[in-house]
């Protein structure tokens, strides 16, 4: 008899030890874990030429860094408000470690105003998300893209870098300027496209 | 004196040495396959550079030859006719049924890619290969089962962690949302993944804990070791490999605490009453035994997050707290089915024991 009264004793201790631990120690501790902080930059963008004539080709470099811990993934998208189609764009070359994505509508976005939740929207013009999965510390990655604009005027070119998951305010870049398809901020460059 | 040693093998696994050797072979090969195949799972969810010289690929093709090569053993140790022969017919079966759909599916998945492109975690080829490591490992275990009253520990670990593992991988197949793909949704609806998970993984863990102490004749430390070697496999597989859950480990590795308990219990207590709150014990940590994949089940009804690797044990963490009470009644139930079928099945082989033994 007494030993059945030890042997559950023990048995219920340990695991009021263990559901204890479970439940309440561990949890905490792990959660005043602060959260990685990626720190999305695009370091150089630069155009081809500042104006072209219609049906010629225009070369956008741009290159993105991670300076801030390891990111789980972190894009840099180059977005044509003037464009709803792909046949026009190339991917020249890139050094990402994913194979680039080109969106153009009604394609889906996964994801805007840099939420963490499910929060996808439908494309309204085209872009190309270049990425790397995941994205370490420190590392820099670039990628040139040709693209030939349809119509004469002012082509517009929207670039941004966000990393993910998105933990704090630096891991978009930029900080603030135009809001672009999916909420979320852009630089914005533009070349004068004229007759031939 | 090695003929002695040979004489005394034979008594104490009532086996021939091919057979012996083909369903350890087998055991351990479906082991390794299962331990390589939730590494690549890792692997696939951290996006780390996938080619075909991957080192989990390696683990799994690696389980894969031993596999085959004990099959073969398997195969003419059982048509010598120098082993017990007569018991042996249907773990046979098992164990070349279960390698051929192991094999076969190669080249069916192979089709599939070549036909859909990347697929999920659910496809046909994916279901006939864990299907077939479940049922030739089942194979190798009732072979070893059959053939001897007592097995020694290390066997019936190696013998019981790939059909834990395999069957893993099955409910996994069942309740994860990793299974959409360009042509195929296979993922389950989400309440649907959360109730496979509860009822499944409890009975699971009941089921192979239990049943390991049972085939020791309930000694102490079987128990024991197969749960430590699943948590140790867990931790190589699922948690080292992603730096972010490195800190998760001394959470991980606790779960060993309600394993030993339930072991303790068994060993010292041969009541029914015993069998079966061990079996609730142990179903009752599930839900850390299955961390860190299980969060992105759990995640599909209770948070609604996108689980980026890193934020796996922060979800987890969240999540926890609401979600072990709404589980814990079910999850008991489970534990105490999973007792109770491998209570039903020992009496059973104590009866066809006690049969052979009067003819």
């Amino acid at each position: 008899m007494l030993k059945a009264i030890i042997l559950i004793v023990a048995v219920a201790v340990a695991l009021g030890v263990y559901f204890s631990l479970s439940l309440y120690v561990f949890p905490q501790l792990y959660q005043s874990i602060e959260a990685r902080r990626p720190q999305a930059i695009v370091t150089d963008v630069s155009l081809s030429a500042p104006d072209i004539a219609l049906g010629q080709a225009l070369t956008i470099s741009v290159t993105g860094t991670n300076n801030g811990d390891d990111a789980d993934m972190q894009i840099v998208s180059v977005g044509f408000p003037n464009l709803t189609t792909t046949d026009n764009i190339k991917i020249l070359k890139h050094n990402f470690d994913q194979t680039p994505m080109l969106i153009a509508p009604p394609g889906e976005l996964s994801s805007s105003g840099y939420s963490d939740t499910d929060s996808s929207v439908l494309a309204q013009y085209t872009s190309i998300e270049v990425f790397s999965r995941p994205w370490e510390a420190g590392k820099t990655y670039s990628a040139d893209i040709e693209v030939i604009p349809k119509t004469e005027g002012r082509f517009v070119v929207f670039i941004k870098s966000v990393a993910l998951p998105h933990t704090w305010e630096q891991a978009h870049y930029p900080q603030d300027g135009t809001l672009d398809q999916q909420k979320e901020f852009v630089e914005t460059y533009s070349v004068e496209v004229t007759k031939p | 004196m090695n003929y002695f040693r040979y004489q005394e093998y034979l008594e104490v696994y009532g086996l021939s040495r091919k057979l012996f050797a083909g369903y350890v072979l087998v055991s351990l090969g479906m082991l390794l396959a299962a331990a390589g195949g939730s590494w690549d799972i890792t692997n696939h969810l951290l996006n780390k550079p996938e080619t075909f010289f991957a080192p989990p690929h390696a683990v799994l093709y690696s389980g894969v030859a031993s596999a085959v090569v004990g099959t073969v053993l398997v195969f003419s140790g059982s048509r010598s006719g120098d082993g017990a022969t007569g018991k042996m017919i249907w773990p046979v079966k098992l164990v070349i049924a279960g390698v051929v759909m192991l094999i076969s599916a190669a080249p069916v998945d192979f089709g599939w890619h070549s036909a859909f492109g990347l697929d999920g975690l659910l496809s046909p080829p994916h279901f006939v290969l864990v299907s077939g490591m479940i049922i030739g490992s089942a194979g190798a275990l009732a072979g070893f089962a059959q053939s001897a009253k007592r097995l020694p520990s290390v066997l019936i670990v190696i013998a019981i962690l790939p059909i834990w593992l395999g069957a893993s991988g099955m409910i996994d197949m069942f309740s994860l949302p990793f299974s959409e793909s360009e042509y195929f949704n296979f993922n389950p609806h989400p309440t649907l993944g959360v109730a496979v998970a509860t009822l499944a993984f409890p009975f699971l863990i009941s089921a192979c804990l239990i049943g390991s102490s049972v085939l020791a004749g309930k000694r102490f430390g079987v128990l024991s070791m197969a749960g430590g070697a699943f948590i140790i496999i867990g931790v190589l597989t699922s948690i080292i490999p992603n730096s972010a859950l490195t800190p998760t480990i001394p959470f991980y590795i606790s779960s060993i605490i309600p394993i030993v308990a339930a072991d303790v219990l068994l060993a010292f207590s041969r009541s029914r009453f015993s069998l079966y709150a061990a079996g609730t014990i142990v179903s009752l940590a599930f839900f850390m035994l299955y961390y860190p994949l299980i969060t992105y089940t759990y995640n599909e009804v209770f948070e609604s997050k996108v689980v980026w690797p890193s934020m796996i044990a922060q979800i987890y963490f969240e999540m926890i707290q609401n979600v072990f009470p709404l589980v814990a009644i079910p999850t008991a139930a489970m534990g105490i089915l999973g007792a109770l079928l491998i209570d039903r099945l020992a009496r059973n082989k104590k009866y066809y024991n006690n049969i052979q033994e009067l003819a």
